[in-house]
């Protein structure tokens, strides 16, 4: 059966598939039917009513943006009552909307101004007394009510996409206005999405804020440097300031039409590197490579950046360390040794288009924003049934999570048994592996992963229904050190089921390392290691107290491969007076000009296509289609894989760290930027704070093993357990560690 | 987004030379060169005009500098910025539109929010070294706070002096005393616009 319905708009003939709206329809033939409150990714706000049309044999206006088309419709979008109501609808908008265009920080990009040009209202026909509206500053975000229009667009993102839902409208007619959902203040992760969607200057950066002009902006396309998510964004530059002619990142910008950006992407802009040149550190920097044994390096960098490292390697003879790459190399090759395949099937598209979705082994609200915006959206969207898997309970999803599976820490490689038990009873396995699932002591694993079978029925039945179903694994299983079964056991779900898998890389560009290099597993030398933005004995770095200094991922072109297995170009923001690692490479022997030379060497063995870099475009069409880039071809490998057994699972009790980040904060680019809170104390809750004999505001000292850190304690009422959360942003921990550890917590006493 | 204009990686100056003959080097060269400016005539020229006209006694030119030719309220010359006659405070508001209009891009603000919420204008400066005195940011300033005005005399030991904000303010005193001109060039509020001013209806 044909599941297309025809219809006409202005006479052409057009098709609607199942669940698209007039608008989308339209908009998809190049249409134009105006909009003041419609963004295509969320469901229609439906309160400007600027987009109506009218339909044949039937009485009066209907709204295009939420109305499905019949079949045999005919729909005339622009008539002279049409355009009456519309022009009447923009003389309602402008109704003592202040005439402060001359200063707005929207001004030359505002919806508002355009529409008002577009309908010609040039002056005020109706009346209303002006109220006095305060305008309110909510930390990173401010908000001037008498700007705002009211088209919800704020409201609706901050619920349906990124799930905080923290703000709401209060209703009160023409006193209406946007407001903190139930608190005083805006509380929320400040990702700072309803800035971006805002048509008009009401909700606007407070950093920003009358800094710049947005015709005075040059925009340059590139790509969040944060997180593996790898969000497009564009970088707003201009001079410093008249005493400086140098230039810097005012604010960021993104498509907020069709993607997202969490606050980090959005307000961690200035990590850049201003250190001076210097040559001598230079000449250092040659003969410590020459000499070193070892280069270890962390992986934000650039794929170009680890080509050239490669070709280090085979050049001098020395040993690339990457602990947190390796790792993820190392699950994704006992993953390909089941699946058959070099990367995993799922993508951030396929979490939104999901309907059932499992996830496990990362506290997602802050590992990667991005995939919780995924999660959130397929939520919202799709009504899909969402399984966050994790010892700790995290109230950033409890809008979004519809079941909670609390398994004991250090269980990891059980609790996957038993999901991957739950969703293959019925799969058409070989003999061996159905033998492994028969063999498995499930009794054991619920008990000590402290799982019950009403849990995982009660997950089986709620995807009963589901279609698209996927499976995102997180960190914790890369770093278990059961990592490789749990490879393979996500590996088997992936493949007798119809679930897909997401691997979420710890770093901005994990996957690209773990592609691109052959590591070596990092033996601790005492000397002669080079850092590669990495702790060593000479460090080369884009950071503080680095011997060399090289510019930062946004001073770079290059390319990232992200969570969607897409190579994604980035380019230079702003410009960097020094030496990256090419020069170090050229100086060691290794020859080409341009460090982007590399993009099209990179290795077709791991599906790289061979493309050069000036070809690679950065942009999404206007009807939503990622062009961003390339993804990575397929790469078939040998299924030699066997499923190991079900290794004793380890009990962790006492005082145990949970090394995760707050919002906002990934790691030490992040804790670089000016508007971003740097709040790196042990979060805890009462529980926890009783066990470890500590209370609120303690200065403590953690040592695990022979490691030792201190922090202040800061109590958390909404977290639960023993567990506590301690942040690795300020590098003081290695991130690439199992993340839960046994620790010891002492209470530092003053005098 | 295009990202053409990322793919130049040229970073090298873009300085080109200009065609000029190169001078003589040798002896003969020179000499030639010499005798040439030397017997010209050029300067007798000018020296007959100044000499004819000083003998007879009749001078039409103005004593400048003790004596100056009035010029008329268009003229495009330095420019100032002009004061609220209500209050006295800047007109600038810093929309930047002379910012952005500026064709030989000369001028430039900083601006940020200040302690009552506004948008304040930190720094301004127009390069009067480059600027071509096009009058395209007094046109287009909606505050009639940018304008042109009659000091057309821009010698100065240094480049700094052409470009003080100070300098092209109206001073308090000056505005005090009534003395602040109304630029009449383009930009200037028309006659009678007084009466095309749609009023806000307020009949609630």
């Amino acid at each position: 059966m044909n599941n297309l319905i025809n219809f006409k708009i202005d006479g052409i003939s057009v098709e609607a598939k199942k669940g698209e709206t007039i608008l989308t329809v339209a908009r998809r033939h190049d249409i134009y039917i105006p909009t003041m409150c419609y963004i295509s990714k969320t469901t229609p706000c439906a309160s400007c009513r600027m987009c109506v049309v009218e339909a044949k044999g039937v009485e009066g206006f209907v709204l295009s943006c939420n109305t499905p088309p019949t079949q045999g419709i005919e729909i005339t979008t622009n008539t002279a009552e049409l355009e009456k109501e519309r022009t009447n609808i923009m003389k309602l908008y402008d109704v003592n909307h202040p005439l402060e265009c001359g200063v707005c920080d929207k001004s030359g990009e505002c919806d508002l101004q355009n529409k008002t040009l577009e309908f010609g209202v040039s002056s005020q026909n109706f009346t209303a007394r002006d109220q006095s509206r305060k305008i309110e500053d909510w930390g990173l975000i401010s908000y001037d009510p008498s700007l705002c229009i009211l088209c919800e667009k704020c409201v609706h993102v901050c619920n349906e996409v990124i799930g905080d839902d923290a703000i709401d409208v209060k209703f009160g007619g023409y006193s209406s206005t946007i407001i903190p959902k139930n608190a005083d203040t805006l509380d929320c992760t400040f990702c700072g999405e309803c800035i971006a969607v805002c048509p008009v200057g009401a909700l606007i950066s407070s950093d920003f804020k009358y800094s710049a002009n947005a015709w005075e902006l040059t925009s340059i396309p590139a790509t969040c440097a944060h997180c593996s998510a790898g969000c497009p964004l564009e970088y707003e530059t201009k001079y410093s300031g008249i005493d400086n002619g140098s230039e810097s990142i005012f604010r960021v910008k993104n498509n907020f039409e069709f993607t997202s950006l969490c606050g980090a992407g959005r307000f961690g802009f200035d990590f850049d590197n201003h250190a001076p040149k210097s040559e001598n550190a230079f000449t250092n920097a040659v003969t410590a490579v020459k000499g070193a044994k070892a280069i270890r390096f962390s992986s934000m960098i650039t794929n170009e950046e680890a080509h050239t490292l490669e070709l280090l390697k085979e050049k001098l003879g020395i040993k690339l360390f990457n602990e947190d790459a390796r790792k993820f190399q190392d699950f994704m090759n006992s993953y390909s040794s089941i699946s058959g395949k070099k990367h995993h099937s799922g993508s951030l598209d396929a979490i939104k288009q999901a309907d059932a979705v499992i996830v496990i082994g990362s506290r997602i609200s802050t590992d990667n924003p991005g995939v919780r915006y995924a999660i959130t959206t397929a939520r919202k969207h799709n009504g899909a049934k969402i399984v966050y898997a994790h010892p700790i309970e995290d109230t950033l999803l409890k809008n979004t999570a519809t079941q909670f599976l609390k398994y004991e820490v250090g269980t990891e490689e059980g609790v996957l048994a038993l999901i991957a038990d739950a969703i293959l009873k019925e799969a058409d396995l070989s003999d061996r592996e159905r033998a492994f699932f028969n063999d498995l002591d499930l009794g054991y694993l619920a008990a000590e992963s402290n799982i019950g079978d009403e849990e995982i029925a009660l997950m089986m039945k709620s995807f009963a229904r589901a279609k698209n179903k996927v499976l995102v694994v997180g960190n914790d299983l890369m770093a278990h050190e059961r990592s490789r079964n749990i490879a393979k056991l996500s590996a088997m779900i992936e493949k007798y089921s119809p679930f897909s898998l997401v691997v979420i890389p710890s770093e901005v560009n994990t996957l690209g390392v773990s592609l691109i290099n052959s590591l070596d597993v990092d033996e601790e030398m005492a000397d002669n290691v080079v850092g590669y933005n990495e702790k060593g004995n000479f460090v080369i770095s884009s950071l503080e107290f680095a011997n060399l200094s090289i510019p930062s991922l946004n001073q770079q072109e290059g390319t990232f491969v992200s969570i969607d297995n897409r190579v994604l170009p980035t380019n230079v923001a702003l410009s960097f007076d020094g030496y990256t690692l090419n020069d170090i490479a050229l100086a060691c022997g290794v020859k080409t000009k341009n460090t982007v030379e590399y993009t099209k060497m990179l290795s077709s063995a791991s599906g790289f296509k061979n493309r050069e870099f000036d070809s690679l475009e950065n942009f999404l069409s206007p009807y939503g289609d990622d062009n961003r880039g390339y993804l990575l071809d397929e790469v078939t490998c040998a299924m030699n894989g066997e499923l190991e057994e079900i290794g004793d699972l380890p009990e962790f009790n006492g005082t145990v760290i949970y090394h995760s980040n707050p919002v906002l904060q990934f790691n030490a680019y992040t804790n670089k930027t000016k508007q971003l809170e740097k709040d790196n104390t042990l979060k805890g809750s009462a529980q926890f704070a009783a066990a470890a004999r500590i209370s609120d505001g303690d200065k403590i000292e953690i040592s695990f093993g022979s490691r030792v850190i201190q922090r202040e304690f800061k109590l958390d009422n909404s977290l639960k357990g023993t567990v506590a959360l301690n942040p690795t942003f300020d590098n003081r921990v290695d991130a690439s560690r199992y993340r839960f550890e046994k620790s010891k917590i002492v209470r530092v006493i003053h005098e | 987004m295009k990202n053409e204009q990322f793919n130049n990686r040229d970073v090298s100056d873009s300085y080109f030379l200009v065609d000029i003959p190169d001078y003589p080097t040798d002896g003969w060269g020179k000499f030639t060169r010499v005798v040439k400016r030397t017997f010209r005539g050029e300067l007798f020229v000018g020296l007959w005009v100044v000499l004819r006209e000083m003998i007879k006694f009749d001078i039409h030119t103005v004593q400048y500098p003790l004596e100056k030719m009035p010029i008329g309220p268009r003229y495009r010359a330095v420019h100032e910025m002009k004061r609220l006659w209500e209050s006295g405070t800047e007109r600038c508001i810093g929309c930047g539109l002379c910012e952005k209009i500026c064709i030989s891009n000369c001028i430039q603000m900083d601006t940020k929010i200040d302690e009552n919420s506004r948008k304040e204008v930190s720094e301004y400066s127009i390069n009067l070294g480059r600027c071509i005195f096009c009058g395209y940011c007094a046109e287009v300033c909606p505050e009639l706070a940018i304008t042109h005005g009659g000091r057309y005399e821009n010698g100065s030991e240094q480049r700094e002096h052409f470009v003080m904000y100070e300098d092209m303010l109206t001073p308090i005193d000056a505005l005090k005393a009534g003395k602040q001109l109304e630029f009449e060039g383009f930009g200037a509020i028309t006659p009678h616009e007084d009466e095309r001013v749609k009023k806000t209806p307020l009949s609630y």
